[in-house]
């Protein structure tokens, strides 16, 4: 189990084969095509749906952004993580920190607010970095107890230290203000179509998922990428080839929390008020979840994966009137946001039982065969799968 | 190397080209998009000269309930629902409102604040207003934007920290003035007097913190000593909390929590000897409650101050409404949320009748006709909704769990404010 997706990573490095840089520049690959149709559709979006499906996709983007941050830390490197939500409480909350002008009577340090979502992305990495001490030392599960008490902590906090958090209701999120160019509801008409948040945010949300999902393809596939794999296949291997394995751990716990932290960002913005409901255990779960259901290891898995979870209880919930199973109120059957709950919990199983590669399996299969040299296979062993 | 380069700058440009070409196309078939904007958004005027807008048809005026149906607040979520639809259903059986049918779209958000969010966003274009909001944080969280909406809210929460947007209002007295009420009713009828103590038992959050500082301003005005105890929602054993309290020697004791607590609570104060009056808030109390070993012990010494008469009360509001209830759902509890949900709803249906003889069911007539409603009693008290500022009352019953009366309470104490809570500004402490 542990041996052959080592064995595929080592055998993927190198240079590319011969047969990509044989390749005519035309035709371009039907791939190509595909990521063109893709692109164009996805900006051709805020055009036509409305805000309801914007904003739902604006959910799935950044917790695409946190899963990718989650993916690298968990499939990639086998450290088990369950307090992501506290890295995301840390960007949604440092970010109204920094922008906030202290309107609200909280603190606020009126920065621009492009500068302050930096801040807190950076603030992100550095509470993670400050975590990092155990994070370099623990693996897998017991990573996963320990940062557990992030959680506990971080709620207690958040519910607890007013002047900075709002306390239980909340605090509102200062829209981001890009050179004069406001992230708002003030209306801005594009060819004919009122843009209010939502719509502006899409955009925002694309270009920061897409240079995400850039810069985590380049980590992984890259030699930081091969040497986090090896320490999730087998640290002792890992030690011996020279990888120092506890910096390793360490600084994938830092860039998978400064993933979240940016995922806490933008998640605030579309929310427009941060609430310390949101960021408890459940939400570690679902992250975890999300990398499970989309495919391990993989920065495509975690994207559909965050899709899956994040958009499908919102469009059952949407729907739930016309669910099957749905009873009439009063005759004690199943309500619709109950059938809702139960569709999506047998999605998930379906999923994990058929598809124990993840969603991501279901496209890799089809057009990419499993020997295909320059694909390392998206990792297979979970985050207890290694060290037996 | 280089053959791979040029493969790949080559592939980039044509990209490029692509992409650009085809948004540009997108921007010219935006032209047709059912989103672009066609000027026509103010009112128009309907069948019998009303003006009408937001969903507002000649046929039916559209409303949401954004409840939780599956999460902690599923069994108040259950009862509120289905007491509005109950409403809902009668109304239009009468004839409707305004030669209306009222519709009701319920969305189960299961308290998540992603869900709750969504579901606003998905019902506030369709709908003239929410009858229904379960969870103050997410209230809180649509705040700005209910504001710009000025779509009307009746949030099924009585913390002080949803008053000052008048687009949403708080239907009955806020926590902070029920327990201001509930210790005028100790210090009144149980015989607390003045250099007591009385212990405060309440939940970390908005609903318990608001409840604390009502028993804060009444300690400072009558002379009392507060003992806090702060718990978590998770917390369910009470023992820690009563000998902490029974140390302290406290005179009396306030609960603002869930019912479980409150069992709790009072179970095991009987069983330790602290044999002292305890009051609750009124989501600290369920009829279920009755049925459990703290049963008899609720019944000697439990007390709780709730915003509107219990529906197991003989008035004619409640009974007529506990009968309708039964028999539309036979196999569900009475209790306390089925008086929430239909004083809302009835609330919001006279907000409608008195818009459309104002000829005006917009959102700014739903709201105008709302403050006209000075003292509307939905059958379960008056209610005042003339200050937007202000909650709906600053009254409270005081009533008892009683096992054999309808809906498990009956009323001690009837509807009435104390001195106190008239000079006291809800939401400052």
């Amino acid at each position: 189990m542990s041996d052959a997706p080592g064995t595929t990573v080592v055998a993927g490095r190198g240079a590319p084969p011969a047969k990509t840089a044989l390749r005519p520049a035309w035709p371009p690959r039907p791939r190509t095509y595909l990521w063109i149709a893709g692109s164009v559709l996805l900006l051709a979006l805020p055009f036509y749906l409305d805000r309801f499906w914007l904003q739902a996709g604006l959910f799935a983007m950044a917790a695409a952004i946190g899963a990718i941050g989650i993916n690298m830390l968990t499939g990639s490197t086998g450290q088990l993580s369950m307090g992501h939500a506290f890295f995301l409480a840390v960007g949604a909350y440092g970010y109204c920190a920094f922008a906030g002008d202290g309107g609200d009577e909280l603190t606020g340090l009126g920065l621009p607010t492009a500068v302050a979502a930096v801040l807190a992305v950076a603030l992100a990495g550095l509470a993670g970095g400050l975590f990092s001490p155990i994070a370099g030392r623990l693996r897998g599960a017991y990573l996963g107890i320990a940062t557990l008490a992030l959680i506990f902590i971080g709620q207690h906090v958040l519910f607890n230290a007013h002047d900075l958090t709002g306390g239980f209701n909340g605090r509102d999120v200062p829209p981001l203000n890009i050179l004069g160019f406001r992230f708002d509801d003030s209306e801005l008409v594009v060819a004919a179509i009122p843009f209010g948040s939502a719509e502006k945010l899409w955009y925002a949300g694309l270009v920061l998922l897409a240079g995400c999902a850039l810069f985590a393809r380049g980590v992984l596939r890259g030699r930081p990428g091969r040497a986090m794999n090896v320490i999730r296949d087998h640290r002792i291997a890992a030690g011996v080839m020279g990888v120092p394995v506890a910096r390793y751990r360490a600084a994938a716990f830092v860039l998978s929390s400064m993933y979240a932290g940016l995922a806490g960002v933008l998640l605030a913005l579309v929310f427009q008020r941060t609430v310390p409901d949101y960021f408890g255990m459940v939400l570690s779960l679902e992250y975890l979840a999300m990398i499970v259901i989309g495919g391990l290891g993989s920065v495509a898995g975690a994207v559909v994966g965050a899709a899956f979870v994040s958009l499908l209880p919102q469009v059952l919930t949407r729907y739930s009137d016309a669910l099957p199973l749905v009873a009439e109120s009063g005759t004690g059957g199943v309500a619709p946001g109950e059938a809702a709950r139960y569709l999506y919990g047998a999605a998930v199983v379906a999923v994990v039982l058929f598809l124990p590669g993840g969603l991501i399996r279901l496209v890799t299969r089809r057009t990419a065969p499993p020997k295909h040299p320059d694909k390392p296979t998206p990792g297979t062993p979970g985050p207890s799968g290694e060290e037996r | 190397m280089n053959a791979q380069t040029r493969t790949h700058r080559a592939r980039r440009s044509t990209r490029a080209a692509a992409t650009a070409l085809a948004t540009l196309l997108a921007l010219g078939a935006a032209a047709c998009s059912s989103k672009a904007t066609d000027g026509d958004d103010g009112g128009k005027a309907g069948a019998g000269g009303v003006k009408t807008g937001d969903g507002v048809t000649d046929k039916k005026i559209p409303l949401g309930a954004l409840t939780d149906r599956t999460g902690v607040y599923a069994t108040l979520g259950k009862s509120v629902t289905q007491a509005q639809q109950l409403y809902v259903k009668q109304t239009n059986a009468a004839g409707g409102i305004c030669g209306r049918k009222l519709s009701l779209t319920v969305r189960d958000h299961g308290y998540d604040p992603q869900k709750a969010v969504a579901a606003y966003t998905e019902l506030e274009p369709k709908v003239l207003g929410f009858a229904q909001f379960i969870g103050s944080p997410f209230v809180a969280s649509v705040d700005g934007r209910i504001r710009s909406d000025k779509a009307l809210v009746i949030p099924q929460a009585w913390s002080a920290d949803l008053l000052g947007n008048p687009y949403v209002r708080v239907l009955g007295s806020t926590y902070d003035l029920e327990t201001i009420n509930a210790i005028d009713f100790l210090l009144k009828e149980k015989g607390l007097k003045k250099g007591d103590r009385i212990g405060h038992v309440y939940f970390e959050g908005d609903y318990g913190e608001n409840a604390l500082a009502g028993s804060r301003h009444m300690a400072k005005e009558s002379g009392l000593t507060v003992v806090e105890q702060k718990i978590k929602p998770t917390d369910n054993d009470m023992s820690a909390q009563v000998v902490a309290l029974k140390k302290a020697g406290v005179k009396a004791v306030v609960i603002s929590a869930g019912p479980r607590q409150a069992a709790s609570l009072v179970g095991v104060a009987a069983a330790s000897g602290l044999k002292v009056p305890v009051i609750g808030n009124n989501s600290a109390f369920a009829p279920q409650l009755l049925a459990t070993q703290a049963g008899p012990a609720l019944e000697k010494m439990y007390y709780v101050s709730t915003p509107s008469l219990p529906i197991g009360d003989k008035a004619e509001g409640p009974s007529k409404l506990a009968k309708d209830y039964a028999a539309a759902y036979p196999k569900d509890a009475l209790d306390n949320g089925v008086v929430a949900g239909w004083t809302a709803a009835s609330t919001f249906g006279e907000a409608l009748k008195r818009a459309c003889k104002a000829k005006d069911l917009t959102r700014e007539g739903v709201g105008k006709a709302l403050l006209t409603m000075d003292s509307y009693d939905t059958g379960f008290g008056a209610q005042d909704f003339s200050d937007p500022q202000a909650p709906s009352s600053t009254e409270s019953v005081i009533i008892r769990p009683d096992k054999g009366a309808k809906g498990g309470s009956s009323v001690v104490r009837e509807a009435g404010t104390a001195a106190e809570a008239k000079d006291f500004t809800p939401g400052e402490d």
